[in-house]
Order: structure tokens, then C-alpha cells, then sequence
């Protein structure tokens, strides 16, 4: 039982992701235009649009259940980009850079796993690694996803 | 699977009730530690509730010692507990009058506990397989207990011994470790507490298992079985173990009361008659010790549920005294300078509401060990930690290849280099999907590539990543035309390599790359911090997408 609500669950993710991200492809590739993509810089520029969308999709497949898709969607939402062109934004600037010590035998690797999950910065240890085991579980998703779309385009 | 039966009989202490939501998540193998690790936490209040249903069903703990004595027991509570929680199995449980209710991961943890005393470990092992134990075994525990000395040094042994000894888990494993650690996931089972205490080895309370009435919550039950199991274990005596498993069952009260009081041989005679319904609880009440020795000479009365227990067990005073038994648990408990009062105190405020659901607790009642500082900062700490211990756990799993890393340090390197590796998969798949997107005509060009690629392979020595390298290669996908290429650190000619290929990558094409003889140039910078970014760190452990991770190294992953 436990098995099947699990993949239930990373099944209901994963279509999830996969549909918002394949909008988001073809949106972007309709308002791409041809010659830009074939400069290095063009391609870069792609590139990168790609992967914030990827990484959005995934957040928004996820909600704002966890605290890192909240970050996620925070940091690279529609009214985040809208404000942060505006120049300063309140909602960049709502989270507050909590300078909390670290606890001993953590060492550094807390600190970086905390740079590595989107929103970690202001997690203490437990939340920390809860939402990197949920961050994971979706990573690799969208790993398998992207890859499964790359490998039928370039068929 | 030693680590697994460790982790049964943690969750089972904690709380009897909630065993079944905890072990049946940690019961099951690692894929489903992955599931129900994450929530565990949510997993833990349904089966506290489930647990309601279950008269003293200290369901985990008691299926996994019954399961100890015999297959055959568990018949009847293998339908109840089903693997997810064990709201089917409460009622099931219910109707069998058994307290066992539970699921699968319990008896794994009772398992362990019963095994020391006279049995070899195999119900552990089969219990980490993923069976389900049920609450059927509950029953036919009470007649296996034997009687034997509730010597606190040998219970203290025989808890220790089935306790897993793994890793995290050897700090916390002592005695009085298993039962809170098991507390802290319980959450809402608060009843756990008294369990955690009975596990102390020496500090088995008796009263945990005879005390417990069957109507108490079967988390009482099981820790007092926990207890009555230790101590019944370490005698090598059936009967206390039958005792055991009725008491907990029944005795969720009862257990709970003796969680308060915690090391009293005093309460042994009387733990003895409850002894029935802790089987569970002795599990987590290891340190009941004078409940498993009273129930090993005792038979248990069970209150309720464990009618079927009744005559498997040795120790029928110990029922009489369940009543008794819970008020001196408690005056003995106070004694233990582990419990800390306000905690015990909640329990057993519990207990009384126990009878139906458990899980209702909003805050976890932890137990403080024998020995260890009842600060309330220390015990919080003690939370924090194994809280922490648990989700690393449940990280092990996720990450592949971490089964055989212990250690936070380590782990926590392995998972930080995971991650980085998914994120450059990330960046290199983008990558790809934006070469091959508005291009859909790129199939002739990744030929070409391809060819290019696995002759170059050889000569790629320059950075001493050849060994490494060929193998991340071949999987790279040609279709991408400067860009793959410029993705293969390692390739001594890298440079003369992108050149020829983009030239016969670009030539075809109408816009193509207009300056073909710089972009190696760009690339070589790349190239060397993809070197080190790929080889920095570990070869990511998910080789299927090996091709993803080289690539996409040259970009620095900014998220």
C-alpha cells in the first residue's frame, strides 16, 4: 500500500512536470526566434531559459507544499520577475538571511547542501534535510522526464 | 536488516499504538522507507488511531515477539494489519481482541526482542522482508514466555541485544534508546514514553506489561511488552514473553503507567499480571525489568483483548495486578530519575484517552534514558538528534549506493555530491533541449559527432580523466554540435576536435556559427572547469545518465 501511494505519487508528479514543461518548451520555442538560436550566446541564453522553466515546472507540479518549490517559485515566479525588473522587490526581499551557527559537526557540508537546495539558507538541520529528500525524489523526475524528451526530439 | 529490525523496535517503543504506523514505515524494505519516511511523521498519527481500535494493541511490538514464537500465531492478526497503516488492522485487531494490530514493521522490532531471549533472530529477518505480523502472534506469545530472572543486568543485556546496533543507531541504542527514538516519531503516541523507559535493560518495568489494562492505549501495551519481552528474553523463558505480548496489548494503560515509573522490580509481580498486554510495550519499556521478571513466572491476565493469551501465558498475575500495577508504576516511575515527571504525567493523562486514539497527541512525550540527563534541554536535543538521524535515513535510501555509508559526514558528502550531479543533469538536458529544440533536422549532425567522439575518446590523457572519461562519453548525445563538444574535457586535441567538428557540424548549416575558429578557444577555458567540476567530486552514482553529468559541468549551476 505504501508502495503504491508512492508511485502513485511520483507518477501524479511527474505528468504533472511533464505537461507544464512542454508548454513551457513550446511557448518559449514560439517565441524564439530562429537566427537568435544559433549563436553560442543564443543558445546559452536558451539554454538557461530552459532550465529556469524546468525548474519551475517541477515547483508548481509540487505546490507550495514543500518549502523549497515555495522558494523556487518565489525566487523565479512571474510576480517575482515582474517586481525584480521593476528594480527592487518585496518579495525578494521578504526572506530574511538568517545567520544561524551551525551546529557542531555539521561542518561545512550543511552550508553547502543548504546553497545546493533552493531555500536552505533560512532551514535549520531537520527541515533541511526533509525537504533535500523531496528535492532529490523530484530531481531525479525531472532528470528522467527531460531526458525522455530530449532523447525523442533528437530522434 | 539488522539496522531494519533496530529500526522496528525503535518505532515500537515509542508508541505502541503508533507502532504500526512507524514500523509498517520502516518495517518494509528501503523502497519503502522512501515513501513512508517521509511521512512518517503523518504516517505515525493514523496509526496511532488505528491503534484506538486495538484494545492495548501494542500491535508492533506484540506481532513482532509473537511472531518470534511461531508463525502459526500470527494467523489471525496477519489479516488485521495491513502494510499501510493499520487502520484496517485496528479494526481487525479489534475484533480479534488482539492487541497486536499491527503491522508489519512492529514484529520485526518485537522480533528482535524475543529472539534474544531464546530464539535465533529468524523472525527478525523475516520480519525485515516485510512480512506482516500481525497481531495473531500476540496471542501465542504469552505461551512461549518463560520464566526467567528479571535480572536488570541481563535485561539490560537482552535489550541491548535486540536492539540494532547499526550505525546511527549504536548511540542511541542503548537500552533505553530504542524506546526514544521510537517516541519521537510517534509524535502522537505519546504513550510511547513509558515504553522507551521499559527498554532500559535494567529498567524493565513490570508494571508496564501486567499493569496495563487492556483498554489502555496499546502503545502502553507494547512498551510493556517491550519491557516483559527484554527481560523475559534475556531469561530465556516463553511464558514471560507471553506475558508480555498480553499485556501490551491489553495494557495500554497500563504501559503507560509504567513508562512513568520505570525500573521497579517492585511492580514485577504486579507487571507480571499485566504482562499480557505489553508485548509491545515491553519492547519499548525495556526498562521495566520487574515487569518481565514477574511476567516470566506470572501468567498474565489480559484485561481484555488478550483473551486468546490468557492460557499462552505463564504469567496470570500479572493481570490481577494490572490495576494496582498502574498506580505503582507510576509512583515508581518517579523514582527513575529518567522519566522526566511532566512527561510522564502527560502519558498517563493520555492513557485514560488512550482507549480510542492515541495519535490525538499534538506534541511527542519523550522519555528520557537511564542515566542521561533529564534536562529539558538535553532531552530536546536528543530529539532533534534523532529526528535528524531518521530523515538521514530515509536520505540512505533515496540516494543510491549510500546503503553501506554510515556517518553523518560521509552521508551528507554523498548527498551533496547527488545533488550536484541531478543539477548538472539539469543544466546539460536544458542544454540539449535547446539545441534540439527549434532544430528538428539535427539527427545528421549528431552522427558525425557520434563518429568523432568515441576516436577521440582514446587520446583523451591530457587530464588523466581517460578511464573516466570514455565512459561518460559514448552516452552523450552527438545531436548537440559544438556544444557536446565542447563538453569532453580530457580530449588532448579537444580544441582541434570542436574545430573539426563544428566545422562539419556547421558548414551545412545557413547561419551556422560565425566564428568557428574562436569557439575553442571559449571552450577550452570550459573545458578545464568542467574538469574539474565533473571530477571534482565523485562520479555521480546514477550512471544512466552519465551523459548528462559531464557536459553540463561547464555550466555552473546557478540556482
Amino acid at each position: 500500500m505504501i508502495s503504491k501511494g508512492a508511485t502513485w505519487n511520483s507518477n501524479s508528479c511527474r505528468i504533472k512536470f511533464a505537461r507544464r514543461f512542454v508548454s513551457a518548451l513550446l511557448h518559449m520555442r514560439n517565441r524564439n526566434t530562429r537566427p537568435g538560436s544559433l549563436t553560442i550566446e543564443g543558445v546559452r541564453t536558451h539554454t538557461q531559459r530552459i532550465k529556469i522553466a524546468a525548474y519551475l515546472s517541477m515547483a508548481q507540479a509540487v505546490g507550495s507544499r514543500r518549502a523549497w518549490s515555495r522558494a523556487v517559485l518565489s525566487k523565479h515566479g512571474s510576480r517575482a520577475r515582474r517586481h525584480s525588473r521593476m528594480g527592487r522587490s518585496s518579495v525578494g526581499l521578504k526572506k530574511t538571511r538568517v545567520i544561524r551557527s551551525y551546529p557542531p559537526g555539521e561542518l561545512g557540508q550543511a552550508k553547502k547542501l543548504r546553497q545546493l537546495v533552493p531555500g536552505g539558507k533560512t532551514m535549520d538541520m531537520c527541515s533541511l534535510l526533509e525537504e533535500t529528500a523531496h528535492y532529490i525524489k523530484c530531481l531525479a523526475t525531472q532528470v528522467k522526464v527531460m531526458q525522455t524528451l530530449a532523447d525523442n526530439f533528437s530522434k | 536488516m539488522g539496522d531494519k529490525g533496530k529500526f522496528e523496535l525503535e518505532n515500537r517503543n515509542e508508541d505502541p499504538i503508533n507502532y504500526a504506523s512507524s514500523v509498517s514505515d520502516w518495517g518494509f524494505g528501503g523502497a519503502n522507507l522512501t515513501n513512508t519516511s517521509i511521512g512518517l511523521v503523518p504516517k505515525v498519527n493514523p496509526m496511532a488511531v488505528s491503534k484506538g481500535g486495538l484494545i492495548g494493541s501494542s500491535s508492533c511490538s506484540s506481532t513482532s515477539m509473537v511472531d518470534a514464537f511461531g508463525p502459526t500465531i500470527w494467523d489471525h492478526h496477519a489479516n488485521s494489519e495491513n502494510l499501510g497503516f493499520c487502520d484496517n488492522g485496528v479494526q481487525k485487531n479489534a475484533s480479534t481482541s488482539d492487541t497486536f494490530g499491527i503491522r508489519k514493521g512492529d514484529p520485526v522490532a518485537l522480533r528482535s526482542i524475543d529472539k534474544t531471549f531464546d530464539m535465533v533472530w529468524n523472525p527478525t529477518s523475516s520480519m525485515l522482508k516485510g512480512d506482516i505480523f500481525l497481531t495473531n502472534s500476540h496471542a501465542m506469545l504469552p505461551q512461549r514466555l518463560t520464566p526467567f530472572p528479571a535480572d536488570s543486568a541481563f535485561i539490560e543485556r537482552a535489550a541491548r541485544f535486540s536492539c540494532f546496533n547499526g550505525g546511527n543507531f549504536s548511540d542511541m541504542f542503548n537500552p533505553f534508546a530504542v524506546p526514544e527514538s521510537m517516541g519521537l516519531y510517534s509524535g502522537a503516541g505519546g504513550v510511547m514514553q513509558g515504553t522507551q523507559e521499559a527498554f532500559a535493560g535494567s529498567g524493565l518495568k513490570s508494571v508496564s506489561g501486567g499493569q496495563s489494562q487492556k483498554n489502555e492505549p496499546s502503545v502502553g501495551e507494547v512498551s510493556k511488552d517491550v519491557s516483559l519481552s527484554v527481560e523475559h528474553g534475556a531469561a530465556g523463558g516463553s511464558p514471560p514473553k507471553d506475558e508480555r505480548s498480553q499485556s501490551h496489548v491489553r495494557s495500554h494503560e497500563e504501559s503507560k503507567q509504567r513508562s512513568g515509573g520505570s525500573g521497579n522490580d517492585s511492580d514485577e509481580a504486579e507487571l507480571s499480571g499485566a504482562g499480557d498486554q505489553d508485548e509491545p510495550s515491553v519492547l519499548e519499556g525495556a526498562g521495566r525489568e520487574p515487569f518481565a521478571r514477574g511476567l516470566d513466572s506470572r501468567k498474565r491476565k489480559r484485561n481484555g483483548q488478550d483473551a486468546k493469551l490468557d492460557p499462552a501465558k505463564g504469567a496470570a498475575r500479572q493481570s490481577g495486578d494490572c490495576a494496582k500495577d498502574n498506580t505503582e508504576i507510576q509512583q515508581t516511575g518517579d523514582q527513575n530519575p529518567t522519566s522526566t515527571t511532566n512527561r510522564s504525567s502527560g502519558k498517563h493523562g493520555k492513557q485514560g484517552s488512550q482507549a480510542s486514539d492515541p495519535p490525538k497527541e499534538e506534541y511527542i512525550h519523550v522519555r528520557a534514558r537511564r542515566g542521561q540527563a533529564t534536562n529539558s534541554h538535553s532531552l530536546a536535543e536528543r530529539v532533534r538528534r534523532e529526528k535528524i538521524s531518521e530523515r538521514m535515513k530515509f536520505l540512505q535510501d533515496l540516494v543510491p549506493g549510500c546503503s553501506k555509508v554510515t556517518g553523518k559526514a560521509v552521508m551528507l558528502d554523498e548527498i551533496i555530491n547527488y545533488v550536484q550531479s541531478l543539477q548538472r543533469q539539469v543544466e546539460f538536458l536544458s542544454m540539449k533541449l535547446a539545441t534540439v529544440n527549434p532544430r528538428l533536422d539535427f539527427n545528421v549532425e549528431g552522427l558525425l559527432a557520434k563518429d568523432i567522439l568515441p576516436s577521440r575518446v582514446a587520446t583523451s590523457s591530457t587530464l588523466g580523466f581517460s578511464p573516466d572519461m570514455p565512459m561518460a562519453y559514448p552516452p552523450l548525445h552527438p545531436s548537440q554540435r559544438g556544444l557536446i563538444q565542447a563538453g569532453l574535457p580530457g580530449m588532448g586535441s579537444s580544441s582541434d576536435l570542436l574545430q573539426r567538428t563544428i566545422h562539419s557540424q556547421l558548414t551545412p548549416m545557413a547561419g551556422g556559427f560565425k566564428e568557428p575558429t574562436q569557439l575553442p578557444n571559449v571552450w577550452d577555458d570550459e573545458l578545464h572547469n568542467v574538469i574539474q567540476m565533473s571530477y571534482g567530486t565523485s562520479a555521480p552514482s546514477n550512471t544512466q545518465d552519465e551523459d548528462g553529468s559531464l557536459p553540463s559541468g561547464q555550466m555552473k549551476v546557478e540556482l
